[in-house]
């Protein structure tokens, strides 16, 4: 079957010009007007961008919001973690502490995530108070976890070309009229202490049987046992801050009946995670190693959680009790919970 | 390197174009510049199988100086059988071995083979020219004219395939003549027609069915989702349509015209019409270089000849099933396909003409639930989706299904993408040519959200 081109006659018409001039000029013209766009109004309040002074954004998915979060300069303190860590309320925890907390929890992040975001904070401040991890089960991991490809590390990179990259995309362009209708003043920023009200994110109610704690496998020799990589990783992040930042390192509550029952492998696994997570604080001021994940009358009470990982607000407040107490006296704090 | 990825659209090409548009008023620098820049695009994406390339092109063209030199027909035998044995090394080794391990009874060792990229196409481009040479009906070329019609990047990997004397003399021709304008918008035209096809048609279809499959691969699809998986035709299609007309494209770019891969196929009567407008070229290749031989070679007496006729169909088939893939799945699916193409030919010869829409929707059907064969991966998998289609589709889901309803029928209803681009730049519509810019420009934005996939037929 033979078939011809639609251009079997050369056509040297000066129309053809103006055509190829229009799609080639619509194509450059509007790329350089949208990328233009982009650039003043900087979608994601990175900082790195935005010539039009907006404030903020108005964005409910953390993987893009904490972003603008961590770089506020009105912030001395963060909460970092994943969707374990979100209902901290950084408010509550400025006004124990005295300190100015910002919630940068990332919904599903592991350890990866979380030292961008973690890094990205300690870059736009120079002076910090105190960092409050929110340490789930992946930090007990014995191999690195691989990076989250969904995650956006190009927003939290120093790199403002590679920002620059990723700005030409559908979602980028839906932030930048978020952030247009902020500037404009027809939509309100987002609370820029990160914290959500919590019946937005888990409504009261019934308990959910969904989620367990993905505890991760354990180590293949008692010598591989004591190896974790991001707690080495998280070791070296601490001993460069000042001696005067708080750190305080804490292991969610889950539901009692994920709480490992003693004399078994993985209650070994847990202790040995949570020695390793002790001795990254061990000495240091104002600083403490708290363990949630405890088996008590509050983590047994199903009406204290949406599922076996996420607790609800009233366990958050006692939670934060303890860090703010750790805070101020280290490990002599007493912890209630 | 994609065509569908920012490397290539943002980096590659601009650059590639605005090098040959330097080299063009210079002839003797024309085809190595093209040469160059193919290599270049080969060797992006993995550096060491340019060598493989390379020695390709210059082991065959050696093959062909020797051939001319001393009309000696085992020297092109020789390196025909050496192209077949590379391919089968690194496409069929574990195939091989997986196979006799099962005659033998023990399992043999598996291989850790890549692929290398469109080893498959090179491959046939090598034997076309071969062929023909010892045929007599192709002339000795330089190497630089020879090696460009082996890896001029637009068809290099994945076609179309490309007869030597559709291309040959096209090479080192001057591009920016008059009227080169309307060639180059044209061929944008193209470009921004087979991306909309790869990333708007082909891959949002692909998300759809690809967690059916996966879940065909695991055991049964009882929640009616199996419907979903007979589209995966119509998403292939797409895709590899897509690619086949960025190439085209991308050739008028440097002034050569590509033949076209794909007519319309959905719109086939019958199972010979389907196989006249899918994948055109190879098919092409199939009827002229293997089909026709075992047709034409006297191996059974006068009053066998039919079933020598129809034998050698299933065999092509069967054979165009495994250059798809190392499986028996494969296989399977080409021979289906024989045995079809055989029914049709007996039908048109002995029964009355079926009408045109019966026609249409045995043809449909039947490409579409081999379909199934061809994606699956094994016969299991094939099987969870065929007893799925027991349970109807759950209409409860429209808007889910939406789209695929639309793509489906744009497959069964649009006519062939290049008779749209015919129709659309048959005189100069400077308000269409800001759209289709705006169209390329709405690609690129698309392109950004960095979900970049790539084209099903890099892996055949």
């Amino acid at each position: 079957m033979s078939l011809d081109l639609p251009i079997s006659d050369s056509d040297a018409s000066p129309e053809w010009t103006r055509c190829l001039v229009a799609c080639v000029g619509t194509l450059a013209l509007g790329a350089l007007l949208l990328f233009a766009f982009l650039i003043a109004v900087d979608p994601y309040d990175s900082g790195k961008f935005g010539l039009l002074g907006i404030a903020g954004v108005n964005d409910r998915n953390t993987h893009t919001s904490v972003a603008s979060f961590a770089r506020d300069a009105n912030f001395d303190s963060a909460v970092i973690g994943n969707s374990t860590a979100l209902m901290l309320d950084p408010v509550g925890l400025s006004r124990a502490t005295g300190l100015r907390f910002v919630q940068l929890a990332v919904t599903g992040a592991s350890p990866p995530e979380e030292f961008a975001v973690l890094d990205s904070f300690l870059r736009h401040h120079p002076r910090v108070g105190a960092l409050v991890f929110v340490t789930d089960p992946s930090w007990c991991a014995h191999d690195s976890a691989e990076p989250w490809k969904a995650f956006p590390y190009w927003l939290y990179d120093n790199s403002s070309l590679a920002y620059a990259g990723r700005l030409f995309s559908w979602p980028a362009i839906e932030h930048a009229f978020q952030r247009l209708s902020i500037g404009l003043g027809l939509r309100r920023r987002m609370d820029p202490t990160g914290s959500f009200n919590p019946d937005d994110v888990w409504p009261a109610g019934e308990f959910y049987e969904i989620n367990r704690p993905k505890d991760p496998p354990p180590a293949a020799t008692m010598a591989g046992r004591d190896s974790f990589p991001e707690l080495s990783q998280l070791d070296e992040v601490i001993k460069k801050l000042p001696d005067n930042v708080a750190v305080v390192l804490t292991v969610p509550p889950t539901h009692a009946t994920t709480v490992a029952q003693p004399g078994t492998v993985a209650a070994a696994e847990r202790e040995a995670c949570n020695a390793a997570l002790s001795r990254l604080v061990a000495g240091r001021p104002h600083s403490n190693f708290i363990n949630y994940r405890i088996d008590n009358a509050v983590t047994r009470d199903r009406a204290n959680f949406v599922d076996f990982i996420h607790y609800r607000p009233n366990v958050a407040a006692r939670m934060s009790e303890g860090i703010a107490a750790s805070i101020k006296l280290g490990n002599a704090a007493k912890i209630d919970f | 390197m994609l065509f569908n990825d920012y490397p290539f659209l943002l980096v590659f090409l601009p650059a590639a174009i605005l090098i040959y548009r330097l080299v063009d008023p210079y002839p003797q620098l024309r085809i190595l510049t093209l040469v160059l820049l193919s290599f270049a695009f080969y060797a992006y994406g993995n550096p060491p199988f340019i060598l493989l390339l390379v020695l390709s092109i210059l082991i065959n063209w050696l093959a062909a100086l020797a051939f001319a030199r001393t009309k000696m027909a085992a020297i092109i035998t020789a390196a025909i059988v050496a192209d077949l044995a590379v391919l089968a090394i690194f496409k069929y080794s574990n195939f091989i071995a997986d196979n006799l391990g099962l005659v033998l009874g023990r399992s043999l060792p598996h291989f850790d083979i890549v692929l290398p990229l469109g080893i498959s196409f090179f491959t046939f481009h090598h034997i076309m020219y071969l062929v023909d040479l010892r045929r007599g009906k192709a002339p000795l070329y330089p190497l630089d004219r020879y090696a460009l019609y082996i890896s001029f990047f637009p068809q290099a990997i994945a076609g179309p395939l490309v007869r030597w004397s559709e291309v040959m003399e096209q090479f080192g021709r001057k591009v920016y003549s008059p009227g080169w304008q309307r060639e180059f918008y044209v061929g944008l035209a193209f470009i921004a027609t087979g991306l909309f096809e790869k990333i708007f048609l082909g891959d949002r279809l692909a998300g759809i069915i690809d967690p059916v499959y996966a879940q065909a691969a695991g055991g049964p699809v009882t929640n009616g989702d199996a419907w979903l998986a007979l589209s995966f035709n119509i998403q292939i299609l797409y895709d590899f349509a897509g690619y086949s007309d960025i190439a085209i494209g991308l050739g008028l770019l440097f002034g050569i015209r590509l033949p076209f891969n794909f007519n319309a196929p959905f719109r086939s009567t019958d199972i010979q019409d389907f196989w006249q407008r899918w994948h055109i070229t190879l098919m092409k290749f199939l009827r002229e270089y293997l089909f026709f031989p075992l047709v034409n070679k006297r191996m059974v007496p006068r009053r066998w000849l039919p079933v020598q006729y129809f034998g050698a169909m299933i065999l092509t088939m069967a054979l165009c099933g495994l250059w798809h893939g190392a499986s028996w799945t494969f296989v399977l699916w080409g021979t289906l396909h024989g045995i079809a193409l055989v029914i049709c030919a007996l039908w048109r010869r002995y029964c009355p003409r079926l009408p045109s829409l019966l026609g249409w929707a045995l043809t449909v059907i039947f490409a579409l639930l081999t379909g199934v064969i061809f994606r699956a991966g094994s016969l299991g998998a094939a099987f969870n989706i065929y007893q799925g289609l027991a349970v109807p589709p759950d209409l409860a889901q429209g808007r889910h299904l939406l789209p695929v309803v639309i793509i489906v029928l744009m497959a069964f209803v649009l006519p062939a993408s290049q008779d749209v681009i015919a129709r659309l730049t048959r005189r100069p519509r400077p308000w269409l040519a800001a759209l289709i810019g705006f169209g390329l420009l709405a690609i690129l934005v698309s392109l950004g959200e960095g979900n970049v996939t790539g084209f099903a037929y890099f892996r055949f």
